[in-house]
């Protein structure tokens, strides 16, 4: 309650001078016309007008400085992966089936949860595991690396007709693989870019490190003023495929596979027009400090030393909490006066008069026209339609991308984004709410606003495909 | 009376937008509070005949690289007190497990942190932000989110794991804190700056390889920030300007320095022939952006104008005999903080700044005492310096860090009062610097 307090009085202190002045304006305009326009005029001088002009700059520098700097999102590109990377389900069976021979357990457990997954024919993994057993070396982890990032890149210089000299900030987040020299001077190298180029590497911040990179990359724009930052979300599955057999560490092999952003940021007057979106609010959450939340999802030895990624059962009712704490700092952000009041009497009846009443859950579709969700998996998606009261059509972003590229980790969320553009939804106006979870446990949401109606495009990762979605995946796929 | 109340509101104004500038200035004011050096525990310590021993062990080696490591170990004037992982020091061999690389992590960030909240008074639900820096290694969950669960810090913290990004990372770490400090207000930063020895380990017989294990040691710094005005009176430093370059749009410079499996398929850090070249490059052009904003003008100008004298002798006397014109650092900086990469990295930076022996001396010695340990390596050099008493109010301090991509990261600060902590040097700062040349293993070297 405290803390809530202490950050309204900081949100609320600047608003001091700022009235202060505006009442003294007021008075001031008050006195003016007090008097009539004639004796006005008669008695404007020389150093009236000069007095006047001084005031009105004064004013426009005043405004102009106290106001935050608007983050427009010029566009973004997703990478597509070629066909021959393709994983239908025989494939990941017959592999399965070979690679798991001596642990049949395993491999029924490892089917049962493709089968439930959500994930389609057309997932694809990079070249070097699809060989039985995995191949995997840092030469092949930095091959796939360049196949996805260099791949989006190039798709981003296109669509946005920069050239590589004009980037200012390039952050990298990627997961599991983290090389010296780094991803991000590997792009500055490829790309040839400027040597004052403020470049960052993230890495082990899991599924939700993209968002992580906007809010980061936003502030950056705050500070430099006229500038172009890159965000490259990816995660690259080759160095870190699981050897073994347990079970628990099984899942992140069914379920991730290879997929990759680049977003380009600008906070250049000049993209008020061109820009596809403007950022509104990012919110971090970290539930850290609690131990089950931060046990939910961990690198671990099996007993024959193979590291794998475990994550716990109850990691859908981590995600529930994370996200309810996420909410109680963006809901005053977004939600409309309604919602906000209705919010606010539940609290009231629940804490102060200690009413039986259930928690209230705020309706975001009022809020929002777009939703995109983690495709982590068939769970969290239909966890979170649960929690937040959506509809089919709400999640039907992250359950195709879900369908069609697999859980990407932290470049998901661009996917859908990409989906709904593709689908022609995206009107000037609209507001998208991304979340996105991460092991620690974060959760990170992001709210975006369409800065003009986009027309679904020949390029991009749905091109192709988009004619054919939505498709309706059943509950369990037979296999 | 209009006239009157016009010009007020306009004093007014004018008023307010002083307040505002001069309110903006202090809070992007970025302070070091206090930071604490990691000196892990007496039975880590790596003597040179335990490092030969290693080497005489390793089955992979052939003779020629038998003498070559051991010349190296001879003469990289790294002492017999630097710190190795655990695992490389007991029984089980050099191959590192999970745990093993989780453990080293926790011993410095524990060790550390706890001392650093005790010495300051901040509590760990205090820090808004925190920045981990560690090269070599990605654990799941991050390394933040490690010390986040340890310390039940806020659910509202900024955290930012940073990786791969080499033995400058530190100073990156420092420009993302600044950055942050000039958006938001009255925060405090928490950053953490390490490497992890234990996973990176190279087993095979690369000679350009090999040469890590003989330079790398364990060893971390946690440093705490702030832009809160209240606090300067309590800092000890305060962040005067950063600048931050980058090579890596030259493939030479890109490849200098990469981590790389072998034919064996043994990971290891290679380390190119190209990469002293690369640093000299790497940090003309740093300080080129760094001198205007350090140095007073006389120094400037007397540089121009010995550059212009030059030109014109060569035109019109074609006296090409050129003399090496170079700027006087030292009229703009007191104390020089040297990454203590090696040997031949102190060297060269030495020669090019035209430093004397005592400046490259805190460098000289912490590589002595702790070996190379990455990007917590400047913080050392920094302790030893408070250690020796030299750090007085109004000291400028320029801290030149290098890394892998390649990076020549720079930064000045200015001491904001006397410091005489004798921090991590305690127990041996009286012995530096030693009256007999530091090279303890030659006599047992038999002629290599």
């Amino acid at each position: 309650m405290f803390h809530y307090a202490r950050k309204s009085y900081y949100n609320y202190i600047d608003f001091v001078p700022k009235l202060f002045l505006l009442a003294i304006a007021f008075a001031i305009s008050l006195l003016t016309i007090k008097e009539s326009p004639n004796h006005l005029l008669n008695h404007v001088s020389f150093t009236h007008a000069l007095t006047w002009f001084f005031l009105i700059i004064s004013s426009f520098t005043l405004f102009f400085l106290k106001k935050p700097q608007t983050i427009y999102l010029v566009d973004f590109a997703c990478f597509k992966p070629s066909f021959v990377l393709r994983v239908p389900f025989a494939a990941a069976a017959e592999h399965g089936r070979i690679i798991l021979a001596s642990q049949p357990k395993s491999y029924d457990f490892s089917l049962k949860i493709l089968e439930r997954s959500g994930l389609g024919e057309e997932t694809c993994i990079p070249h070097p595991l699809h060989y039985i057993p995995p191949n995997l070396n840092m030469t092949d982890a930095r091959d796939e690396a360049h196949m996805v990032i260099f791949s989006a890149m190039d798709s981003l210089f296109q669509t946005t007709g920069i050239t590589p000299k004009d980037i200012d900030i390039l952050i990298v987040n990627c997961s599991l693989f983290a090389p010296t020299p780094s991803l991000s001077a590997m792009v500055i190298n490829k790309y040839k870019m400027k040597s004052d180029v403020k470049n960052y590497n993230l890495s082990g911040m899991g599924c939700s490190a993209g968002l992580i990179s906007i809010d980061f990359a936003k502030n950056l724009l705050q500070v430099h003023p006229e500038s172009y930052a890159v965000v490259i979300s990816t995660e690259t599955l080759t160095p870190n495929s699981y050897m073994g057999t347990e079970r628990a560490m099984l899942l992140p092999n069914v379920l991730f596979r290879i997929g990759g952003a680049a977003i380009l940021l600008s906070n250049k007057m000049s993209q008020h027009k061109h820009a596809k979106y403007k950022l509104l609010h990012v919110v971090r959450t970290h539930k850290g400090s609690d131990d089950k939340s931060y046990r939910c999802v961990s690198q671990e030895e099996d007993k024959d030393g193979h590291v794998g990624i475990a994550l716990n059962l109850d990691l859908m009712l981590t995600a529930g909490k994370a996200l309810k704490s996420n909410i109680s700092t963006i809901g005053p952000l977004v939600l409309p006066v309604s919602e906000k009041l209705k919010f606010a009497a539940n609290i009231l009846g629940r804490k102060f008069l200690e009413l039986d009443m259930k928690p209230y859950m705020p309706d975001f579709k009022k809020a929002f026209d777009h939703f995109c969700i983690h495709a982590g998996g068939r769970a969290v998606i239909d966890e979170l339609q649960k929690n937040l009261g959506l509809s089919d059509e709400d999640v039907e972003a992250s359950r195709m991308t879900l369908h069609r590229f697999g859980n990407t980790s932290s470049s998901s969320l661009w996917y859908e984004l990409g989906y709904i553009e593709a689908k022609g939804r995206m009107k000037k106006g609209d507001r998208v709410w991304q979340i996105g979870f991460g092991s620690g446990f974060k959760c990170n949401s992001g709210v975006w606003e369409c800065n003009k109606d986009i027309e679904a495009t020949k390029a991009g990762a749905w091109a192709d495909c988009i004619h054919r979605y939505p498709v309706n995946q059943p509950k369990v796929v037979k296999l | 009376m209009m006239f009157v109340t016009l010009s007020c509101s306009l004093a007014l104004c004018l008023v307010y937008l002083f307040y505002n500038f001069i309110d903006q200035r202090r809070s992007k004011s970025c302070y070091i509070l206090h930071y604490e050096c990691f000196k892990p525990s007496n039975d880590r310590k790596l003597p040179t005949e335990f490092s030969v021993d290693l080497i005489n062990k390793c089955k992979n080696l052939g003779i020629e690289e038998h003498r070559f490591l051991l010349r190296a170990l001879v003469s990289s004037g790294i002492g017999e007190e630097t710190y190795a992982p655990r695992n490389i020091l007991s029984k089980r061999g050099t191959l590192a497990t999970l745990r093993d690389c989780q453990s080293e992590m926790d011993e410095f960030s524990i060790e550390t942190l706890d001392t650093l909240f005790s010495l300051s008074g901040v509590s760990p639900q205090d820090i808004d932000i925190l920045v981990v820096n560690v090269s070599g290694m990605t654990l799941v969950p991050s390394l933040t989110s490690r010390i986040i669960n340890h310390y039940k810090m806020r659910a509202d913290i900024k955290s930012f794991n940073i990786s791969g990004m080499g033995c400058s990372a530190s100073l990156i770490s420092i420009n993302l804190v600044q950055n942050m400090f000039k958006i938001h207000k009255n925060k405090l930063a928490l950053v953490l700056t390490s490497e992890a020895i234990a996973p990176n380990w190279y087993n095979g017989k690369e000679r350009s390889m090999i040469l890590t294990n003989c330079l790398f040691r364990c060893g971390g710094c946690s440093i705490l920030l702030t832009n809160k005005p209240a606090l300067r009176k309590q800092a000890m430093f305060k962040l005067k300007c950063l600048v931050r370059t980058h090579l890596g749009s030259s493939d030479e410079a890109h490849a200098c320095c990469r981590q790389q499996e072998d034919d064996q398929g043994h990971i290891g850090f290679f380390l190119g022939k190209a990469l002293p070249k690369t640093a000299t490059r790497g940090l003309t052009k740093n300080l080129r952006s760094m001198a205007p904003k350090i140095l007073p003008l006389s120094a400037i100008f007397h540089y121009v104008l010995l550059v212009n004298i030059q030109k014109l002798r060569a035109t019109y006397l074609h006296n090409t005999a050129k003399k090496r014109v170079t700027m006087n650092f030292k009229s703009g900086v007191d104390h020089f903080c040297l990454h203590p990469g090696g040997k031949a990295v102190i060297e060269g930076v030495k020669r090019s700044l035209v430093l004397a022996e005592e400046d490259v001396e805190p460098s000289r010695m912490t590589l002595h005492r702790f070996g190379n340990t990455s990007a917590s390596g400047l913080w050392y050099v920094l302790g030893y310096m408070e250690a020796k008493m030299r750090l007085k109010k109004g000291d400028r301090v320029l801290m030149i860090g290098f890394g892998s991509g390649f990076k020549c990261n720079s930064c000045m600060w200015e001491v904001l009062r006397n410091l005489d902590d004798k921090n991590v040097w305690a127990d041996c700062v009286d012995k530096f610097p030693p009256k007999l040349p530091i090279y303890p293993a030659s006599r047992n070297m038999n002629g290599f």
